[in-house]
């Protein structure tokens, strides 16, 4: 990894789920380099789920490169891109998935039992970040939680590593138009502070126009055949 | 945070679950753990019983009953010896000592043992170990008596109180009890660990006395206060003789038993019994029977086991979405695999610890009722080698009942338990 290295760069990539011809995913070259913000764009189906599973590292491609801030993840075994994943890269979902029956401070100190961060950090580290982000309830529960709150706790634990990149996954979906708004103002100025790059999946034309940089992966699909 | 924690808040989540299947575990281990204390510690209250006699001579036809009735006071002999027959068995043989006892008296319900000072002053309730006194001394006059020392604990009499007898257990038969012949205790005897710590020893004369005293009431209901000078023939009877041969110093055995004791069993009215012999049986049947219980008690706890694995694989289809959260925050699948592995290890240590406080407790109840019903004084002391294997093995095999969950969880797939993902 070197400084210079984009934060996301594709190169030649395809997949296709097994027994399938055609392939899912073919992506002849992208960049995102670090610190930008990109907005993924594409209908239900379009194979934006597998595509950030590319990125992840929960998946593996058929063939072709995915590289995260300059690391192939995928030549990464096992566990070294497990680890990998957890400190380079924050995923924030569309329904938060945050963990039952921990508190906030917990949540993103989970986050952090994977990450080189010194274990006596976690937990100021993790109580500054919710407080930051206007968590004055650090010790409630999800359930406890307001739905905004919650998405609050989980663009913390997202950006808990300091990661290179932030795939935020229908971020807005579950939202209402004005705290989708206030949620997106959140998670791309949080992304913005703490130098991460932000790669962002949505339907909705309100998030699309928040991003100068946008890509549909319809047309990326179809460069890559072109090429 | 660690994965110690996670695993810690997991089991909380679920923590009825928890609580049952580590009651389940509990259950099982306090079960070995008992039984396995309880059969050693047993044998051991049994082999004391007898204390050092040779031989026990009775009138009563079955050998085991002789053994349970003369030395267990499980119940009252009701064959007896005459005196006269007494007094030829103790002059056949060069005897060590051959103490004669009466038992069919009782106070409240305990068993009292009419013997001669010689049960004191030379047969020992434990091999080895000599009568003692933790207060008072032993009788020396008719109407004296030495309580054991569970019946002082048990009745809290005291050195210097009276107390007068029941003619009769009240087991089977009437009694009455005996408001007119008053006995003093004069002693209370230390604990020997044998059947005697529960029972109340007084003279063979004031026994006698008793009986001569009922018989002149049904002769004549008018009749005086019974004394020693009324003792006729016939009411000097006995129920039991403990016996000892003569033995090398040092030595607990001698070669004229084999002989001493064929020869009185030639008598057909008296039978001559080793107590050794048949406490032996008695643990030959006990252990079949003890056998049995911990085949179901290794059981109980291969049954707990499975039943941590179905705890344990119900709830992954909750957690799928827990594991696959902590995959993508970067947790590999071997830790996952390591943390359910571990819940599982902990609803066994759990169990385990339970079930070692729920033994002890357990055993102490037991030995009550053993030393309640049977008299058998048991130290139920767990041997340290028995909990640790115990825990362990409760522990390894709670682990082995983790690899299937634990599988599913390594296996779980992250895109289909998140979906959707993008």
């Amino acid at each position: 990894m070197t400084t210079e290295s984009p934060a996301l760069s594709i190169t030649d990539l395809s997949f296709s789920y097994p027994g399938d011809r055609s392939p899912v995913i073919e992506i002849g070259r992208y960049e995102l380099p670090r610190g930008a913000q990109a907005l993924l764009a594409g209908g239900s189906g379009s194979g934006k789920s597998t595509l950030l599973q590319l990125i992840a590292g929960l998946l593996d491609p058929t063939s072709g490169s995915l590289e995260v801030g300059g690391t192939d993840i995928h030549a990464l075994g096992g566990a070294k891109r497990d680890l990998y994943r957890g400190q380079t890269i924050g995923v924030i979902f569309q329904t938060f998935n945050l963990l039952d029956g921990f508190t906030a401070t917990e949540n993103v100190m989970a986050a952090m039992m994977f990450s080189k961060i010194p274990r006596k950090e976690h937990k100021p580290r993790a109580e500054k970040l919710l407080a930051h982000l206007g968590i004055d309830r650090p010790h409630a529960t999800p359930a406890e939680l307001s739905v905004g709150q919650q998405q609050r706790v989980a663009v913390a634990r997202a950006v808990a590593c300091d990661p290179i990149l932030v795939l935020a996954d229908e971020p807005t979906a579950s939202l209402d138009p004005e705290n989708a708004s206030v949620a997106m103002d959140l998670i791309q100025s949080t992304c913005k502070d703490t130098g991460a790059a932000l790669l962002c999946t949505s339907h909705d034309p309100a998030v699309w126009e928040r991003f100068e940089t946008r890509a549909e992966l319809a047309a990326l699909n179809a460069a890559a055949t072109k090429g | 945070m660690d994965d110690f924690s996670i695993v810690i808040k997991s089991l909380r989540a679920r923590m009825f679950s928890t609580v049952t299947t580590s009651v389940t575990v509990a259950v099982a281990v306090a079960m070995l753990l008992v039984l396995l204390g309880l059969r050693d510690s047993g044998r051991q209250a049994f082999g004391r019983g007898a204390g050092n006699m040779h031989l026990l001579i009775t009138a009563t036809g079955s050998e085991l009953e002789s053994v349970l009735d003369g030395i267990f006071y499980a119940n009252a002999p009701n064959n007896f010896i005459p005196w006269a027959k007494y007094e030829q068995v103790a002059e056949s043989q060069p005897w060590a000592y051959a103490i004669p006892t009466q038992m069919g008296d009782s106070y409240r319900g305990l068993p009292v043992l009419a013997t001669t000072r010689e049960f004191f002053d030379v047969y020992q309730p434990s091999p080895g170990h000599a009568w003692e006194l933790s207060e008072g001394r032993f009788f020396e006059g008719t109407w004296e008596i030495v309580v054991g020392a569970q019946v002082a604990h048990m009745t809290g009499i005291r050195v210097g109180d009276t107390i007068a007898l029941t003619h009769g257990t009240g087991k089977s038969g009437p009694a009455h009890v005996h408001k007119e012949f008053e006995f003093t205790v004069v002693g209370i005897a230390a604990l020997t660990g044998s059947p005697h710590d529960r029972a109340l020893m007084a003279t063979l004369e004031a026994s006698w006395v008793l009986h001569a005293h009922d018989r002149r009431l049904s002769e004549d209901s008018n009749a005086s206060i019974t004394t020693v000078d009324d003792i006729t023939e016939g009411d000097k009877m006995i129920t039991g003789i403990y016996a000892r041969v003569f033995t090398r110093p040092g030595r607990d055995s001698s070669a004229a038993l084999q002989s001493v004791h064929y020869a009185l069993r030639l008598d057909p009215q008296i039978t001559a019994v080793s107590p050794a012999d048949q406490i032996g049986k008695l643990l030959g049947i006990v252990s079949n029977i003890d056998q049995i219980f911990l085949a179901m008690a290794v059981i109980v706890l291969l049954s707990s086991g499975i039943s941590i694995m179905l705890a344990l694989y119900n709830s992954m289809e909750q957690r799928r979405r827990q594991i696959a959260v902590l995959r993508v925050l970067g947790c590999s699948k071997g830790r996952i695999f390591s943390m359910v592995m571990t819940e599982s290890a902990m609803l066994g240590l759990a169990g385990a610890v339970a079930g070692v406080v729920i033994a002890v407790a357990g055993a102490q109840v037991v030995a009550g009722i053993m030393k309640a019903r049977l008299g058998l004084v048991i130290e139920p002391g767990l041997g340290i080698e028995w909990v640790l294997f115990t825990v362990v093995a409760t522990v390894l095999l709670a682990a082995l009942a983790g690899v299937v969950p634990s599988m599913m969880a390594y296996r779980t797939s992250v895109s289909r338990a998140l979906r959707p993902l993008g």
